[in-house]
């Protein structure tokens, strides 16, 4: 596309600019990806979107025309805007967010000291419309008794559209077989295999859906999660909506850890009851046990100044200040003051709430 | 009760049963992909009953017809290949099409397998002419003489088909295309003096394309941005993955939107897309319209939830 300029110019619709505290994003919803740009610019598209790149320069009397230049290049190259003389025929996108289900995703974990019914669980799961399922074995699991929870799915008619397994890595470990039991039962989404020799990520066969990710890294409870990385970084209109008025991570979601307690996640202390004595749906219509679903990024304490607010998960679990609901999770090691990443367990104004939740090393 | 047809991958479908089982229990669904038993068609002096996979059609209220048909052949006859089967999916057809008719006569009929299957460009391109809406010239011709005259007319013709995508099976090879392509001199040259009917058009320069989908009187298009993309700027759906088309929501001047309704009402349509181009000079031109064409990506793309709307009308309305 080339630069027009007496045309107005107007951003798409699913390029979303988010302004941080020092810098700002642009959110490529609809290809994916992440820019990051200076306030300056944000400011600059903010304000005078709908009108013609003349018009700005003449708007701040010509003293800036090569930045605005340069800014128009960089804008063109990702074709975050475009020209058009009926700026008006050119809408934003609805920020609304919709979810016909209650519950949309779960986490079931199963220990050694599991004794707890997990067909009950996904019985219940199905009664609640679920779709997505994280199974996490902190156990030996063979590939039988996975093929006998899929198919009790599939004997359901589940909601339950993609499941995902992270088990212990065993060195029977063949990935053929792995990958044409995925092809062959469509809802089983990934592998995840901890405690493995190497790290290394599987793609899918044939273009069909079906990763597999082998990880080092031992994984023996639930303290394991709760990670906040640009590598989970979710850029997309669904994301980006839902953050705007719910938890990028608890919303809609219910779990049982690995002694059935019913949680809002496994990494929670709070249990709404155990899975022998009541159902999933019981809890689900507990009040407090949706408190956590409307703590936006914008509510939680820095993460309101960071220009990745939108595209980022969140953690409830484990938080700076274990006394304010509204701390930014404890496992993210960025400053959206000083944009800078750095590596959160050795951050030593963390080392109290690393010890209060017992995850030192 | 609502009856909805679509198919069992059809996300759409998915989708939208999602929504109204949220609202409604009193809903059922039949799949393409599926055999679903006809029980009864009965038609004696004093009335007429339908009876499908034991839902008796006098308590269903509305219809949606989202993609495909209901089809009544057995899964163990539909052999591609048979004339047997030719025969008995051209007696199917004709029992679908009365059953549309019969179904849409005493309850809210929205969408049409009839529509999707008569679906002929030529037909909607002289009703939305009807409506003042602008459509490309437009010629279908089997001379070589008539074919050179036209390109000679224009800067630029294009070429598509008139009802079915090319869909050939040779041998050990195909020939398969649903998209438009820009006739060459070189292909006319090369052409024998008649041949079998030909539509070409002629080509318009775009500023970008509408797909808008339509849902009895409401419209949701959508701005496909794909004039800076050689791949894509005869055919949107000459995909580029690279660097995919943008496409945001956009809205119609008032006159436009109003000729659109205009030719919804006398199309006859009930729900589908209409393909549009907005040419440099901003007129409208109108391409063509697919009576169940994909709006998932639509909704996706704007954030309309599309299904969800169409969930609560077929629910609450």
């Amino acid at each position: 596309m080339n630069v027009q300029q007496e045309t107005p110019f107007k951003l798409i619709a699913n390029c979303i600019p988010v302004k941080g505290a020092k810098r700002s994003s642009i959110c490529d919803l609809h290809r994916g990806s992440i820019q990051l740009i200076p306030n300056d610019l944000y400011e600059l598209i903010k304000n005078r979107e709908g009108s013609s790149i003349i018009e700005i320069k003449k708007k701040y009397d010509h003293k800036y025309d090569t930045i605005i230049d340069e800014y128009f290049e960089f804008l063109i190259d990702h074709e975050f805007i475009f020209f058009t003389a009926t700026p008006e025929l050119f809408p934003k996108m609805s920020m609304n967010w919709y979810q016909p289900n209650t519950i949309t995703n779960a986490i079931i974990d199963v220990g050694k000291q599991s004794d707890y019914n997990i067909y009950h669980a996904l019985e219940n799961l199905n009664e609640l419309r679920c779709k997505h399922v994280e199974f996490r074995f902190f156990k030996k699991i063979s590939l039988e008794e996975i093929k006998t929870i899929v198919e009790f799915l599939v004997d359901i008619k589940s909601s339950i559209i993609s499941i995902d397994f992270t088990i212990p890595f065993d060195n029977d470990f063949e990935i053929e077989t792995i990958q044409n039991f995925m092809s062959t039962n469509g809802r089983v989404s990934s592998f995840r295999y901890y405690g493995g020799h190497e790290n290394k990520f599987i793609s899918p066969i044939d273009n069909r859906r079906g990763y597999i990710i082998i990880t080092d890294t031992i994984i023996s409870n639930e303290k394991c999660c709760g990670i906040i990385d640009s590598s989970l970084f979710s850029v997309n209109i669904s994301t980006f909506t839902e953050s705007q008025k719910f938890n990028s991570c608890l919303n809609r979601k219910i779990s049982i850890d690995a002694n059935g307690h019913i949680k809002n996640c496994p990494s929670m202390m709070k249990s709404y009851g155990n899975i022998t004595a009541i159902n999933l749906n019981e809890v689900v219509e507990q009040k407090e046990f949706k408190k956590y679903w409307n703590i936006s990024k914008d509510k939680i304490n820095v993460c309101k100044d960071c220009e990745f607010r939108h595209v980022c998960t969140d953690c409830r679990a484990y938080i700076e200040n274990p006394a304010n609901i509204y701390s930014k999770p404890l496992k993210c090691g960025y400053d959206p003051y000083t944009n800078t990443w750095e590596d959160w367990s050795k951050n030593p104004l963390k080392s109290k709430a690393i010890e209060y939740y017992g995850l030192q090393e | 009760m609502i009856l909805v047809i679509g198919d069992t991958n059809d996300i759409t479908t998915n989708i939208a049963m999602e929504w109204i089982r949220h609202y409604t229990k009193n809903v059922k669904r039949i799949n393409f992909s599926d055999y679903t038993p006809l029980d009864s068609l009965k038609i004696t002096n004093q009335n007429c009953t339908t009876k499908i996979a034991s839902i008796d059609t006098s308590e269903v209220e509305k219809i949606w017809h989202r993609r495909g048909s209901i089809r009544f052949l057995p899964i163990t006859l539909r052999n591609a290949n048979s004339s047997l089967y030719t025969y008995l999916k051209k007696e199917e057809d004709s029992l679908l099409k009365s059953l549309e008719d019969i179904l849409g006569d005493t309850k809210e009929y929205i969408g049409s397998y009839h529509k999707e299957v008569e679906n002929y460009k030529i037909d909607y391109l002289l009703k939305a002419k009807d409506c003042g809406i602008r459509i490309p010239d437009t010629l279908i011709t089997t001379s070589k003489k008539e074919l050179q005259s036209f390109f000679n007319t224009y800067d630029q013709i294009i070429t598509k088909d008139i009802r079915y995508g090319i869909k050939i099976k040779a041998q050990d090879s195909g020939i398969y295309s649903g998209g438009t392509f820009v006739v060459s001199e070189d292909m006319i040259t090369s052409m024998k003096k008649h041949f079998a009917p030909t539509l070409v058009q002629e080509k318009i320069e775009k500023k970008y394309e509408i797909r808008v989908f339509f849902f009895k009187t409401t419209l949701y298009p959508m701005a496909i941005l794909s004039q800076n993309d050689s791949k894509t700027s005869v055919d949107y759906r000459n995909y580029n993955r690279e660097k995919p088309n943008r496409n945001v929501p956009v809205l119609f001047p008032k006159h436009i939107e109003q000729q659109i309704l205009n030719f919804i009402k006398r199309s006859g349509l009930s729900t589908g897309s209409i393909d549009l181009i907005v040419d440099k000079a901003d007129d409208y031109i109108f391409l063509e319209v697919n009576p169940q064409g994909q709006l998932d990506w639509v909704s996706k793309h704007c954030n309309y939830y599309i299904e969800k709307n169409i969930a609560e009308y077929l629910v609450f309305k």
